[in-house]
């Protein structure tokens, strides 16, 4: 079956407002991102950034297609492939799904840099900070500790070609002397997994999303990445460190 | 409509196809009537649409070529490059 994506780009010119501008001036060089909807109007803001000297960069993250585009899933630190250091983020679209993958990806970082969004559509600025993930950084710190420290570990697996890891995810019998139960689905219903009550805690290996933001409210679980990584992520100073 | 739904793209797309589905995000869901009503005025496809969800390039459907679907759309995405381990 052959697949084709539309970028579905939004119609209208735009510009950063006043208060974006303003708060902007507490920086000298920012990283900008965007979602796929608004990549090709950002022509007007980068020459903003420009007249009122912000030095700015990007990059074409692992996943991505596009310079400046950004993924929910880019949640990882060097999953933006940005050669520059950077001050702050700014990204431009709408929602909070794509802007909380940079402040996520700053979870293993010694130093948190704020994440300013601007919505377009809305004509809105708001600053993201650790505080938009207090809660899942600390209950996910929780669920590090309980993966090293259980012995039945259930790992969920998607039949979806673009999220399927599981050739990935045998690699955590040969690391810990554990039992890895797998579990194949379509979807993750967390419903369901509920009834596996012999697990003690949950490895995703599907969309690393589900792994921050939906098991918050689920028992304990950790993406596949994290959890390959677990002692290194928790000797080390960072932010999720110190929640 | 603040997002351009390049249908003229799709039309050209579905060519000769007969069964092809098309995939919305969660805020294009309501327009998902307009859109079918579209492509089967200027096609000669059977247009039908997925009911779930829609959450990026790599959250693709199994199992459509199991009714015979020749070709998914999916919008508000590009294309999304695989990295093993994430």
């Amino acid at each position: 079956m052959e697949v084709m994506f539309l970028d579905t780009p939004y119609k209208k010119e735009f510009k950063l407002n006043k208060k974006t501008l303003d708060y902007l001036k507490k920086y000298k060089k920012v990283g900008v991102y965007s979602s796929v909807q608004f990549i090709s109007k950002l022509n007007n803001v980068l020459k903003q950034l420009k007249e009122n000297k912000v030095e700015y960069c990007t990059s074409k993250p692992k996943r991505a297609n596009k310079e400046f585009q950004i993924l929910g899933c880019d949640v990882f630190h060097g999953s933006l492939n940005l050669k520059k250091d950077v001050d702050c983020f700014l990204y431009i679209g709408d929602g909070e799904f794509h802007p909380l993958a940079l402040v996520l990806l700053q979870k293993d970082s010694k130093k948190f840099k704020e994440v300013l969004t601007y919505n377009p559509i809305g004509n809105k600025f708001e600053v993201l900070t650790q505080k938009n993930v207090i809660r899942i950084l600390k209950k996910y710190k929780g669920s590090l500790l309980k993966f090293l420290n259980s012995n039945n570990i259930g790992v969920l697996v998607t039949v979806k070609p673009g999220q399927q890891q599981f050739k990935q995810s045998l690699k955590l019998e040969k690391m810990y002397d554990k039992k890895f139960y797998y579990f194949v689905d379509n979807d993750m219903n967390f419903n369901n997994l509920e009834n596996f009550n012999f697990i003690d805690c949950w490895v995703n290996t599907t969309c690393p999303r589900i792994g921050f933001d939906d098991a918050v409210n689920f028992r304990s679980m950790v993406n596949l990445n994290d959890a390959l990584n677990a002692k290194e992520i928790l000797s080390k100073e960072s932010i999720l460190n110190k929640k | 409509m603040i997002y351009d739904l390049e249908l003229d793209k799709v039309v050209k797309k579905i060519g000769k196809s007969k069964l092809v589905c098309i995939q919305l995000p969660d805020g294009l869901k309501s327009e998902a009537d307009n859109i079918v009503d579209y492509l089967e005025e200027k096609t000669n496809a059977k247009v039908i649409i997925w009911a779930g969800n829609c959450y990026g390039a790599c959250d693709i459907p199994s199992g459509l070529r199991l009714i015979g679907v020749e070709k998914l759309f999916c919008f508000g995405h590009n294309r999304f490059n695989k990295v093993e381990g994430w």
